[in-house]
């Protein structure tokens, strides 16, 4: 099938960081067929009901440790079990209740920590970090499991949306770009980074399974993609505690210097940039 | 824009024919302005020694050249430059302070140049300063970054038609301003901070010798949130609109390449233009006229002396045409000023609210451009020695040198934890020498009267680079060039 190539000069005018009022001109839609996409959009589910059935598993170890009063491993295991939900947050974005159960923030609440609406992680990262205590967290971990539960089992019945799959690479690096630099995500635990890990693993799932489509559209932008994502990796894998091991995690995101915050900073913006590029790219809506 | 635009100089492309003969580098309309009716309005004594009422701001000449439009045309013809028409339509008074009278969107300032645009240009209504972080990898990323600046800046400030793209994409401008973009006054100014010549880009060896990290002053209570940057963008424009559209155009095209570290903007009242009071200075917020004393920035040698970086000014040859921006959050404690006695306020500046006129020995009310005379009054008895206006510029031979070209806005930030307005002056100062001026001017003012009622919370040095020369040449060339 002959794929028109769309957009040339649409395509290179971040690359070139500017776009001069002439190089960007209004060009035919492009065309990705429709049936090309279905391919990768199978295999992002699978991704997707991998890590859920990771995230239950993890879930329920992270919680057993809170009922049976164990603080240290509680703690051990909050971020090593947030960062399943971390890598899909796209897909499970779309059950917005859940997400606000599960992974809301004090900041999304008037009363911050004393709101009783506040649930879920950061609910039980502020019991176990700030208050070094299991006490009175039985319930929120109680509720995080069901939670969980549902999500899987709404996942598995669910149609993903081309769309949404090819704009989650982008939705992820927003995420991270809004929130993971700041370091306000874990501001308890410290744990941002498994967090930042989680979200650019995610975007680079994505981005990876439409690589030969984008490929065909636009090869310049998916090398360029590419050393991006390689950049953050680089940058992240110094802060990893045990380079062999990734199941080791990472110091804490009080150890990230300014200046790495800053080298952070930089890749991230062009990848949310380049990624907000992907759906038009693929001729999707 | 066309060759005969860029040639005539004449920031007004609407009143093109009028303004076909400019001459000089100048960025507005110029005059020619009679140096004893000059002196006579100073009320200066002829054996003064050559004083800042020489060189200060001749507006009420100018004044009365625009309040009389007929006379005006053949006064300026001398000039060469864009008559009076082009004044009229810059929609302000003529000094860099004054009073801004109207909003044309129309109003263009051409980008090439000398010197860059926003530092004597007059200041519009609103402005905004913007400190950045450079994340550009080296030295390549840095020249495409300058490059990029350069482009979008000359788009931004002429003014046109924004881009479209295919609808399934992001669109390339974020459509603040409607289909066509109007220059509006646009002025965006690139300035680099000392932190930029550090190790990261081979910069070292060109650092502008006054170039340094802003050091704390004695009143300071300085937020590092809101302070330094190595680079920054001074962004004025009519709307505050057009600013923030300018600023998130360039946002959008400098991915991996600039992060913004603090921004503040700010306003100054317009005036109408009313018969009598042509040409005030804008008020801040203690409600005094800010920049009455202001040198007259169309003084075009006064400018090559006070503001410019040139030749004679111990300066890297990159930097000629450049010049120092010292940028100050100042907070003003406005309710604590509101119940202070009107006397105590006129004592603290040296000058009376309602006219700015300086204070004076007889009853009667001066005007704002009157200059004070402080051989005459050595014990402060009429202008106190710690004035505000007296430490700024005592006015004597020895420290002409050290007189500013001041450009600030008023700034309003919501409220603090007490209840009280955060607001404040966003002080903006150009000068050829950051230690002859701002700084030196600065510890004379430090401990005035006027601290009980300020507090610096924040701000930074910069160097604003020389402007770009025609559409070869980009802002920063020279800097990169000379480390090469
Ligand atoms: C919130 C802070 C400030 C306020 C409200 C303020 C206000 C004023 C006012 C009302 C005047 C008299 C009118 C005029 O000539 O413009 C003035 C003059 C002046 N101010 Fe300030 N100012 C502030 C901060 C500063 C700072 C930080 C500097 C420099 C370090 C400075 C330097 C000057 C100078 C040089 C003059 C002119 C004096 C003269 O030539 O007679 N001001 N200021």
């Amino acid at each position: 099938m002959k794929i028109p190539k769309p957009c040339k000069t649409s395509k290179t005018w971040i690359a070139a960081g500017t776009l001069g009022l002439l190089s960007v001109t209004a060009t035919a839609q492009a065309a990705v067929a429709p049936e090309a996409l279905v391919g990768p959009v199978a295999d992002y589910k699978l991704y997707v009901l991998d890590n859920l059935e990771q995230l239950v598993t993890h879930t329920e170890d992270f919680t057993a440790a809170i009922e049976a009063g164990d603080l240290a491993k509680a703690k051990a295991l909050y971020a090593p079990t947030r960062v399943y939900y971390e890598r899909i947050e796209p897909i499970a974005e779309l059950f917005a209740d859940l997400d606000v159960s599960i992974d809301a923030r004090e900041d999304d609440y008037e009363q911050g920590v004393e709101d009783p609406d506040f649930t879920g992680f950061h609910r039980l990262e502020y019991g176990l970090f700030h208050d070094a205590s299991t006490d009175g967290m039985k319930t929120y971990a109680q509720g995080l499991m069901a939670d969980v539960e549902e999500l899987d089992s709404r996942v598995q019945a669910l149609t993903f949306p081309p769309e949404t799959v090819v704009g989650g690479a982008a939705a992820l690096m927003e995420e991270v770009a809004a929130t993971k630099i700041s370091g306000e995500e874990d501001r308890y635990s410290r744990t941002d980074l498994w967090d930042f890990q989680g979200n650019v693993d995610g975007a680079r799932e994505i981005f990876e399974l439409f690589r030969p489509l984008a490929a065909q559209e636009d090869a310049d932008f998916v090398a360029r993609v590419e050393d991006n994502f390689d950049d953050v990796e680089k940058t992240l894998a110094d802060y990893r505690l045990d380079p062999d091991d990734p199941q080791a995690g990472f110091e804490s995101y009080d150890e990230v210097s300014d200046a790495d915050r800053r080298a952070l900073t930089g890749p991230v913006t062009v990848l949310a940039e380049d990624l907000s590029t992907l759906r038009g790219l693929l001729g999707l809506n | 824009m066309s060759q005969s635009d860029r040639s005539s100089r004449c920031p007004f492309t609407t009143l093109q024919t009028a303004c076909q003969q400019t001459t000089s580098q100048k960025t507005k309309p110029q005059k020619t302005k009679p140096q004893q009716a000059d002196d006579r309005q100073a009320g200066h004594p002829p054996t003064d020694p050559p004083s800042p009422a020489h060189a200060e701001r001749r507006r009420f000449l100018k004044g009365a050249s625009l309040t009389g439009l007929g006379l005006g045309l053949g006064f300026t013809g001398l000039g060469g430059a864009c008559p009076a028409r082009a004044l009229a339509a810059t929609g302000h008074g003529e000094d860099v302070t004054s009073a801004p009278q109207q909003q044309d969107a129309e109003l263009r300032y051409p980008f090439h140049g000398e010197h860059q645009q926003g530092i004597v240009t007059p200041r519009p209504a609103t402005g905004m300063l913007v400190a950045f972080d450079v994340l550009a990898r080296d030295r390549d990323d840095l020249e495409k970054l300058m490059r990029v600046l350069t482009e979008r800046i000359a788009f931004l400030t002429q003014g046109g038609r924004i881009p479209e793209r295919d609808p399934l994409f992001p669109p390339p401008d974020s459509g603040t301003l409607g289909p066509v973009i109007a220059p509006d006054g646009l002025t965006v100014t690139v300035a680099v901070g000392d932190s930029l010549f550090d190790e990261r880009y081979g910069l070292a060896s060109a650092r502008p010798k006054r170039l340094q990290r802003m050091e704390g002053f004695p009143n300071d209570a300085l937020d590092a949130a809101r302070c330094h940057g190595d680079l920054a963008l001074q962004i004025c424009a009519n709307t505050l609109d057009t600013g923030y559209h300018a600023l998130r155009d360039i946002i959008k095209n400098t991915p991996g390449l600039l992060m913004v570290r603090w921004k503040q903007e700010g306003t100054v009242p317009l005036l109408p233009p009313a018969p009598g009071d042509i040409d005030g200075s804008a008020r801040n917020f203690l409600g005094f006229r800010d920049g009455s004393a202001n040198p007259d920035g169309d003084d075009e040698a006064l400018m090559d002396e006070l503001v410019w970086v040139g030749r004679d000014h111990d300066e890297p040859a990159w930097a000629q045409g450049g010049s120092y921006l010292a940028a100050r959050i100042i907070r003003n404690f406005v309710e604590r000023w509101d119940r202070t006695p009107l006397n105590e306020q006129e004592t603290i500046f040296g000058r009376r609210k309602m006219s700015g006129a300086p204070l004076s020995d007889g009853a009667a009310e001066g005007r704002e451009q009157d200059v004070p005379d402080y051989t005459l009054d050595p014990e402060g008895k009429i202008t106190p020695l710690d004035a505000h206006i007296r430490l700024a510029n005592p006015r004597t031979p020895a420290t002409e040198k050290n007189r500013i070209l001041r450009r600030p806005f008023n700034y309003s930030n919501g409220v603090e934890a007490n209840g009280q307005l955060d607001m404040g002056l966003l002080f903006l100062c150009f000068q050829a020498d950051l230690e002859a001026g701002f700084i030196t001017v600065q510890r004379r003012l430090d401990g005035e009267p006027l601290e009980e009622y300020i507090k610096p919370v924040g701000g930074g040095y910069f160097f604003v680079l020389p402007g770009a020369r025609d559409d070869n040449d980009y802002l920063g060339r020279s800097l990169l060039a000379a480390t090469a």
